[in-house]
């Protein structure tokens, strides 16, 4: 079944409160089909619980949130069955083997046994997990333990990728896989959206970029539109977001530290 | 030797038992009086102890002049047994210290880093293991039996006990710390790794330890076993001399008889000398093994090949088996569920015991049918209960996988509510034919018990996941918690009152055999009290009761995957 979206994902006017903290205020934000899209903004500036949002697994106080078409909250095992989801750190069961968690997995997402057999082998291989397997996911390094967590969410070929710093504690080789491999997807009409503070990685890969600072979506747009927007014409994407969001007096900080 | 470092370890020591008691990790302030309280305690009712035992003395002996002696040669006797005692029980809580602190979660890394020798490590450790209950209790036989000893003359005695009583409890955590470090390295890497062999190893280990103890535990508490213990350690330690574990109590009864000052000097020495080459063995097994990280064992090897799916025919979708596989290995490796077995074992342990305690090792017709009726329920539905309060718990903090993978309540519920099931009715197998082969039921009690069992798993099993659902806590540091404490006793309560409501229907037939014994039943009676009507009436109990609840956790199911805020 194929199926085109103009937009992989649609929030209007979300709002997400807990308790006396307003961890999404009134955000509108549209992502297009085969973009690869960057989430910023300082810890506690409201990414997690959006992303959160697009899984279903938090629900908006008001406003409506839409992934590739659907309703969220009227089909979300619905859209997670079209979603790879990797948490900022997740914890995977530790008593399976590498490969008995991803044979989990893809029974999960309902992939066929001989696709999955191969999946699993290739993926294994690119990311240089073959040989530790067998191995139960407890003796496994973060870096291992990342690599399954990439893993299950690539392995049903989701039509949305929604990964929450999916390059921590990758080595350099893998790390480069991983992104050049998003960016193939993205060709194949894959949309992605990545949460991330290494700005670098944000810049090189994404699209466009969100940064939320308070629960607001501060800005919004490509590179340049951001450079425009901050008044910061030959800028990197992290001075344009230490500005925007207000933290920009670091020399201070640190002449202080100094004292 | 830094003393300062051994005292700060034992600091960082002692404060690790917060993880163990659950304590908040952030903004923990420490009263100093408050974390003494347990010896402040313990020296209190030491104290209070020695007095009324004085007081009672005093006035026993004016009453009567002859009793003083027998009293004072009784003392005696306890003063010799108390090193041994204190040995036997130090071990056994110092060991306990460690299986507790081996489930929690993290454990205290040596700090490898710091400028501390294996020497103040080993030590600190040792002392250590001694802080709680070992002390407490140290201080409590010490400060009662100075005061005693005031009273009757014995003060030398008493106060050799108490330096006897500390070294043995030293020698009891130093023989721990090895054994802490051997188990670290040997049994450690079975434990960290769970793999196939290490499935096996751990869940025969446990059950063996549960059988010895439990089996230890009757053999003390029932009739003369508790009464001729420490008569029997007093005067069998000069007949097993030749054990260094009891050369600290054959010192003090040397030193204690006339006569035997030299022998009591070479025990102190032999004893001094073993103590000595403990600690010794405990540097050297924590500086060749201290920092060891145990490898992991692999489970599978060769070309990866995807299960065809035998549940797959039994009617479960792929999502469905997927969960029920995932969470047979999770009750196959994971330490904290095995022990969920363990309660089967104990409940088929202690009629057993009381049994073969009561009986001499035969059972009468009347006991059978109740021993029968207590080894078929107890355990299947005592199992059902039990996983049906952690099923949804036990995913821990990897529960974002269920949130946010393609599960429904419906999947979610099947898979679960039929491995509680399937495993409930592995636990009735087992425990049936060991109830059939040892009290011999008739072929009617058999097929009533085994029956009425299936139900109970069944009403219980959708009860306990309707609870367990609504209750599920995956907090996982320090320990797996797996269900809150309010919702386990909610639980608890219900299937109180659902055993009992299924159970009833048997009230008139047990009562009549109750009382067969004394009024003879007449022959209506008997075929109003058919178990066989017993059983339908409890059968429809049981469907109502499971449809039900059923229905109820799968409420339950449903808002507990709308409502996953992780």
């Amino acid at each position: 079944m194929t199926m085109s979206y103009a937009s992989a994902v649609e929030l209007k006017g979300v709002v997400k409160r807990y308790n006396e903290i307003l961890a999404v205020d009134h955000v509108d934000l549209t992502i297009k089909a085969g973009e690869i899209f960057g989430l910023l903004g300082p810890n506690g500036s409201g990414k997690s619980t959006t992303l959160k949002m697009l899984l279903g697994l938090v629900h908006p106080d008001s406003g409506s949130v839409s992934v590739l078409g659907t309703d969220v909250q009227k089909d979300s095992v619905g859209v997670k069955q079209l979603v790879g989801y990797v948490p900022e750190s997740p914890r995977l069961y530790e008593f399976l083997t590498g490969i008995e968690y991803l044979d989990f997995i893809g029974d999960i997402y309902g992939v066929q046994t001989a696709e999955k057999k191969n999946r699993i082998n290739e993926y294994l291989k690119a990311l240089q997990l073959e040989g530790r397997e067998g191995d139960m996911i407890n003796s496994y390094s973060e870096g291992m333990k990342q690599k399954i967590a990439l893993i299950s969410a690539f392995l049903h070929r989701p039509k949305l990728l929604i990964l929450d710093e999916p390059l921590s504690a990758l080595d350099p080789r893998s790390a480069r896989i991983v992104k050049d491999f998003l960016q193939e997807l993205k060709t194949q009409g894959v949309t992605t959206i990545i949460s991330t503070h290494v700005l670098e990685i944000a810049q090189a890969l994404c699209d466009r970029v969100g940064i939320m600072y308070q629960g607001k979506l501060l800005a919004l747009g490509n590179m340049d539109e951001l450079r425009q927007m901050s008044k910061l014409p030959d800028s990197g994407l992290e001075d344009i977001f230490l500005k925007l969001t207000g933290t920009g007096d670091i020399r201070a900080v640190v002449e202080e530290l100094l004292k | 030797m830094n003393w300062k470092n051994v005292l700060s370890l034992m600091q960082v020591d002692r404060k690790s038992g917060r993880l163990i008691r659950g304590r908040k990790l952030t903004k923990y302030r420490e009263n100093k009086f408050f974390a003494y309280w347990a010896y402040w305690v313990a020296l209190a009712i030491g104290l209070a102890v020695g007095v009324l035992v004085s007081l009672a003395y005093t006035s026993i002996s004016a009453g009567d002049p002859n009793l003083q002696k027998p009293f004072q040669q009784g003392t005696l006797s306890l003063f010799l047994s108390l090193p041994t005692l204190v040995l036997i029980y130090s071990l056994v809580f110092t060991m306990m210290q460690q299986i507790q602190r081996s489930g929690v979660k993290f454990s205290v890394q040596v700090p490898y880093w710091l400028p501390i020798t294996w020497q103040e490590h080993a030590l600190a450790s040792i002392l250590a293991n001694l802080l709680g209950f070992p002390l407490a209790s140290i201080i409590f036989i010490g400060s009662a039996i100075l005061i005693f000893s005031i009273v009757i003359g014995q003060i030398l005695a008493a106060v050799l006990t108490v330096l006897a009583v500390c070294t043995a409890a030293f020698m009891a955590s130093a023989t721990t710390e090895v054994f802490r470090i051997v188990q670290m390295r040997f049994i450690g890497a079975v434990y960290k790794s769970t793999g196939r062999a290490a499935v096996w190893v751990r869940f025969v280990g446990s059950l063996l330890f549960f059988i010895v103890f439990y089996a230890g535990y009757f053999y003390v508490t029932s009739g003369a076993g508790a009464v001729t213990f420490i008569e029997t350690i007093a005067s069998a330690q000069s007949t097993v001399w030749f054990i260094p574990f009891v050369w600290l109590g054959m010192t003090l009864y040397s030193f204690t008889t006339p006569g035997l000052l030299l022998q009591g000097l070479a025990f102190l020495g032999l004893s001094l000398l073993f103590i000595a080459g403990l600690f010794f063995l405990a540097v050297l097994l924590n500086r060749r093994f201290g920092l060891y990280e145990p490898p992991a064992i692999t489970v599978s090897r060769g070309i990866y090949t995807p299960k065809t799916g035998f549940l797959g025919k039994l009617g479960f979708s792929t999502v469905e088996a997927a969960l029920f596989r995932k969470d047979f290995k999770a009750f196959t490796r994971r330490r904290e569920l095995m022990t969920i077995f363990i309660v089967s074992i104990v409940l088929v342990l202690v009629p057993l015991m009381q049994s073969l305690s009561q009986t001499n090792g035969t059972v009468p017709p009347q006991l059978s049918v109740y021993l029968t009726a207590v080894t078929f329920l107890l355990p299947a539905s005592v199992i059902a209960m039990s996983l049906g309060n952690f099923m949804i718990g036990e995913e821990g903090q990897a529960v974002w996988r269920i949130y946010s993978s393609p599960i429904s309540a419906k999947n979610l519920m099947k898979s679960k509510y039929y491995f509680i099931i399937f495993f409930s009715l592995i636990v009735l197998a087992i425990t049936g034919i060991f109830g059939f082969l040892m009290y011999h039921p008739s072929l009617r009690a058999t097929i009533v018990a085994s029956f009425e069992t299936v139900f109970l798993v069944f009403a219980l099993g959708a009860i306990s996941l309707s609870n367990g659902i609504k209750g599920a806590d995956f907090t996982e540091i320090p320990r797996p918690r797996m269900i809150r404490t309010s919702w386990s006793f909610i639980n608890l309560a219900a299937c109180l009152l659902a055993g009992i409501a299924m159970l009833a229907p048997f009230l008139p037939y047990v009562l009549s055999s109750a009382l067969s014994a004394f009024i003879p039943v007449s022959i209506g009676w008997s075929a109003l009290l058919d178990p066989f009507q017993a059983l339908a009436v409890s059968a429809i109990i049981a469907i109502v009761l499971t449809v039900i609840f059923y229905r109820v956790a799968l409420k339950n199911a449903k808002e507990l995957i709308a409502k996953a805020e992780v």
